[in-house]
């Protein structure tokens, strides 16, 4: 890579933490450190909000998704708004009133310590292992395309974000999110801007939409309704809406950015700012890669777009490779040739004669694919990894392809996007251990100064915890996928437990059986229906806790001492 | 519970979340709308 662009990389990350260490001037007490006084005004929260759940993941594997397989991904954010909408008026109030750090100390009010404990711990295994695993896909990465060892890439990611978050707390987090934001939308423009100044010149961006669409990248609404399918129009609505009231509700690393707002009416704005932005927001993302799609078209891409396997398959299988990779090359000239035809033909107004030229177009890129399958399954043989090279894409694009300071750009944003979603896990991991566990069951009075210097080291502790792990974590599945199918085992259960917390009648026994209930519900269908997709178990897990929570509560008489209508106004504290 | 105002911008009654919401919905229907017009347009 050039200089200029290491040098833009390098300015971002120093920036980064020294914004960060200046902020620690305001974080002298608890309240400080984890929720910035209460005091950040709402678009500050809304940006964090967005940067904490955009994660390089997104900026990497969803744009090279995008690319391979188009636009459908975008109904999995179909229940978004939704969520960020039943949000706003249910939980967000709830918890905000009831002046709490962690989402999980408003169950201790309602039920018993138990249920805060159980729901806690379940944050800290998953969010602990994801926080690895947010560092490790981008990590890995670019391990592959620079060459370098994992674990460099992990201290590279993982030491100024562990630095900053540790020293600044959440007000430290917020800000950097404001800035990290922009530079993700920027970077974001700025490599649409480039594919398209790239598009030879007799092909638009009509053009380039017809010959994409004809491939059905631009296939966006799939309305069957199969339990199977993970991206269809009814799991997003529907499990989309159950997954994302769950992690913007009740996981405390997003919990806690709308526990930083000025106000409760900042704190619902906060969320919305995300339902407002999110699916244009993920529509340009996807779009990106369906444009890089159409930019290799005309300009021959790599046949294996991961480096380090591309090498390893040519020195194990060379003849083979040099077979596969010619193949590539010719039917690569001939699908070019019959791209180009095809918009030609869209201009030269003849309906005709346009389809039957992206009809010979479909038939050339069918046969590419299936060079490019039999590589990935060579490559696959040879690494006895998984290949993901959908992950590859956009990187490779934006190294070979990109001019020089907007390929600087782009890893800056993707190294921000990874560092936003990372600081957010430690911060809020660090607040759960700390008020959760240490400030509850170890040592309930202490100095404000103690307190605060047992969260910057459970700050640090996470911090390691997660390098550690993505270090390790080479092999984990689908980088796009495998945080939200980790998420989706505990996460339809606890937002059952918030669901049952607004029904009157619920008890401590009925919410905490009930999650045990949610739970092993989820496993039941995970092992004996495996094709039901994941999106569904949030629907399920939610369902099963509020439905044996209620009965169970009913069964042990109810919720005694409390008058009926007490739950809102008790959360109100 | 809480009177909160502080949401609420000067010379405007309805809370700054309120008018999000309703333009969120707006938003989205016309995101969805275009998506639907774009598949409809270029997707076989």
């Amino acid at each position: 890579m050039h200089w200029l662009n290491w040098l833009i990389v390098a300015v971002y990350i120093t920036y980064i933490v020294w914004d960060g260490l200046r902020r620690a001037k305001g974080t002298d007490e608890l309240e400080g450190y984890f929720l910035a006084r209460r005091s950040l005004p709402w678009w500050v929260v809304g940006l964090s909000v967005m940067a904490t759940q955009l994660s390089a993941i997104t900026l990497v594997g969803t744009t090279g998704q995008g690319a391979s397989d188009g636009m459908r991904f975008i109904q999995f954010y179909f229940g978004l708004p939704i969520a960020m909408l039943i949000l706003s008026v249910t939980l967000v109030p709830f918890l905000y009133r009831a002046k709490v750090y962690t989402a999980y100390e408003y169950l201790e009010r309602r039920f018993n310590p138990g249920t805060r404990a159980f729901t806690a711990f379940l944050f800290l295994l998953s969010r602990g292992m994801s926080a690895g695993v947010i560092i490790s896909a981008p990590a890995v990465i670019l391990a592959s395309i620079f060459g370098w060892s994992v674990s460099a890439s992990v201290a590279l990611i993982g030491v100024p974000t562990v630095l900053y978050t540790m020293i600044g707390g959440v007000q430290a987090v917020a800000w950097a999110d404001v800035k990290q934001m922009v530079l993700i939308v920027a970077g974001l423009f700025a490599i649409v801007v480039a594919i398209v100044l790239g598009f030879p010149n007799d092909v638009g961006l009509g053009d380039a939409l017809a010959v994409a669409g004809s491939t059905g990248r631009l296939r966006t609404f799939d309305f069957r309704f199969d339990l199977t399918e993970t991206y269809t129009f009814w799991s997003g609505l529907i499990g989309g809406t159950f997954l994302m009231m769950s992690y913007f509700g009740t996981d405390q690393s997003q919990v806690q950015r709308h526990l930083t707002a000025d106000s409760v009416d900042a704190a619902r704005s906060s969320l919305l700012m995300s339902a407002y932005w999110k699916i244009p927001l993920q529509a340009l993302v996807l779009m990106i890669g369906v444009l890089v799609f159409v930019y290799y078209l005309f300009t021959p891409p790599p046949l294996l777009f991961n480096p380090a396997h591309a090498g390893q398959v040519q020195q194990a299988e060379p003849a083979t490779y040099a077979t596969l990779e010619s193949r590539y090359t010719d039917v690569h000239e001939q699908r070019r040739a019959a791209a180009s035809a095809a918009a030609a033909a869209r201009d030269g107004g003849d309906p005709a004669a346009a389809r039957a030229a992206l009809g010979r177009f479909r038939a050339t890129n069918i046969e590419l694919e299936a060079v490019r399958m039999e590589a990935l399954a060579l490559a696959e043989g040879v690494t006895g990894e998984a290949p993901r090279d959908v992950n590859y894409i956009i990187p490779t694009f934006v190294l070979q392809e990109l001019p020089i300071g907007l390929t600087g750009i782009f890893i800056a944003a993707v190294l921000a996007a990874a560092m936003s979603s990372i600081a957010a896990e430690l911060n809020a991991l660090s607040t759960a251990t700390v008020i959760d566990f240490y400030k509850r069951w170890i040592r309930r009075d202490a100095p404000e100064s103690h307190f605060l210097r047992v969260s910057k080291i459970a700050t640090g502790f996470w911090g390691l915890f997660a390098c550690a792990i993505a270090t390790y974590a080479v092999a984990i599945g689908s980088l796009i996928e495998v945080v939200n199918r980790f998420g989706s085992f505990f996460y339809g259960s606890i937002l059952g437990v918030f669901l049952l917390a607004m029904i009157r009648s619920a008890n401590g026994i009925g919410a905490f059986i009930g999650l045990i209930a949610g739970m092993a519900t989820v496993a039941a269908v995970s092992i004996f229906a495996p094709d039901i997709s994941f999106l569904w178990h949030n629907v399920i897990g939610a369902v099963a806790v509020v439905v044996v929570g209620t009965l169970l509560s009913a069964a042990t008489g109810g919720r005694p001492g409390v008058a009926a209508g007490a739950t809102a106004e008790s959360a109100a504290g | 519970m809480i009177n909160d105002t502080s949401g609420t911008d000067a010379g405007r009654s309805r809370p700054r979340s309120k008018r999000i919401a309703v333009r969120v919905m707006i938003v989205q229907t016309i995101a969805l709308l275009l998506l639907w017009l774009l598949q409809a347009r270029y997707g076989s």
